[in-house]
């Protein structure tokens, strides 16, 4: 399913991964790139060390999660040089960082196209009855416990 | 990994092309709507492969094939990273907040067994037989297509239901948690409430509905939205296989025979 991919391929990725982002809050935000290219550096090393976290940890943790949790480290107020790592990671727009992963989300599934043409439209009706109803199933446990607690 | 320019430039193009459109939102009865770059990126990405206008369009044609596809998946892993970085920077100076939200955290993981209690019994009255189990368990990202696949194997009915709500999931997925992200704020339900419902156990969705939602929220409740939905999400994805193994699958299967036993009373 995969395909192969070496470590010249991650450095690859990263780097344009990185460069999409500062393209895309160029246009949308006006964020000069120059200005952001330290912000966008340390997010691309924080990137490098959550792959690296994946690799020799053999506990089935994703990437993802690994970076979310260096991040909330490296952004905790106790942290030492936390404020020196917000101020350059808040030159990167959150929104921004979300069009490429799209547009790449896009093109990867214009293959599985067809495959969803051939599945019965009660499948894609019922799929969609399942996301609505985990999304209300934890909205409403989440309001109770919230309201139970005071806190909205 | 070679010849990666056509993807690149493809990809640069619909970057910017999203962006110049920008944000919009529309007034949608009582509430609005809020379509995000994000959206016309999926839509557009998924226009430009060959299998929709890729071989209508020559200019397409030349760019996208088979390899740039393949090399997107892979793509969407590594540019999602950067958003999970982000993410995290949202929840470490929040952390207090999260922390005092904890309960609500972590029990709303159990509001993902609402899905089969609402989905079985709809999926049996469109006539699904097994199939239903397997499509209803949960929102059916990777690790329960593992689960399933495992424990009844891929070409079951079980499996087939699985991979039914898994190809829809990735097909549609992030364009439908972006709706239900933007218009969930009018059923009146606390936009905290929804903020941890948007962590859903997959990135990308999550992205989709919690930036929605955050758009869509007064601006101070912002940034606590998008930690609460981080956060929810990385628990999901700590919980979510062992929650799918030990009460989700058991239960669906409880509850199918259940209501199976039932109709066939009913029948008679």
């Amino acid at each position: 399913m995969e395909n192969k991919i070496n470590k010249n391929d991650y450095v690859k990725m990263i780097i344009i991964s990185a460069m999409l982002v500062l393209i895309g809050q160029w246009v949308g935000k006006g964020i000069n790139p120059i200005e952001a290219l330290p912000g966008i550096i340390i997010i691309s090393i924080v990137v490098v060390l959550g792959l690296f976290l994946k690799h020799i940890i053999p506990f089935n943790f994703p990437a993802f999660a690994w970076v979310t949790l260096l991040a909330l480290v490296f952004s905790l107020p106790s942290t030492p040089g936390s404020n020196i790592f917000m101020a350059y990671t808040n030159k990167v727009d959150f929104l921004a960082t979300t069009t490429p992963i799209l547009a790449f989300a896009g093109v990867s599934v214009g293959n599985k196209i067809d495959l969803l043409k051939k599945l019965s439209w009660k499948l894609v009706i019922i799929a969609m009855i399942v996301f609505t109803s985990t999304f209300f199933g934890s909205a409403l446990v989440s309001q109770l416990v919230l309201s139970m607690q005071g806190k909205i | 990994m070679k010849n990666l320019s056509r993807l690149v430039v493809t990809i640069i193009a619909i970057v910017i092309i999203c962006e110049l459109i920008g944000a919009k939102s529309i007034t949608l009865g009582p509430g609005k709507l809020v379509l995000l770059p994000m959206l016309y990126a999926v839509i557009i990405g998924m226009l430009v492969t060959p299998k929709v206008l890729g071989n209508k369009i020559g200019v397409l044609k030349k760019l996208i094939g088979e390899e740039e596809i393949k090399n997107s998946g892979s793509f969407v892993m590594i540019s999602l990273l950067f958003l999970g970085v982000k993410y995290g920077t949202l929840v470490g100076p929040n952390i207090l907040k999260v922390i005092e939200a904890g309960p609500a955290l972590l029990l709303q993981e159990l509001g993902n067994l609402m899905t089969p209690v609402i989905a079985v019994p709809l999926a049996i009255m469109f006539g699904l037989k097994r199939e239903a189990i397997g499509a209803c368990v949960s929102i059916c990202r990777e690790p329960t297509l593992g689960v399933i696949g495992e424990k009844y194997g891929m070409d079951s009915p079980e499996g087939n239901g699985v991979l039914g709500t898994y190809m829809v999931g990735t097909v549609i997925g992030t364009i439908f948690f972006g709706f239900l992200g933007s218009l969930a704020i009018n059923t009146g339900i606390h936009p905290y409430a929804l903020a941890m419902a948007t962590g859903v156990g997959s990135g990308s969705m999550m992205a989709a509905s919690s930036s929605a939602l955050a758009a869509s929220v007064p601006a101070q409740m912002k940034d606590t939205v998008l930690a609460y939905a981080a956060t929810s999400n990385m628990l999901t994805g700590v919980t979510g296989i062992y929650s799918v193994i030990f009460l989700a699958i058991p239960f669906t299967n409880w509850y199918y025979d259940k209501i199976n036993k039932l109709r066939s009373k009913g029948g008679k």
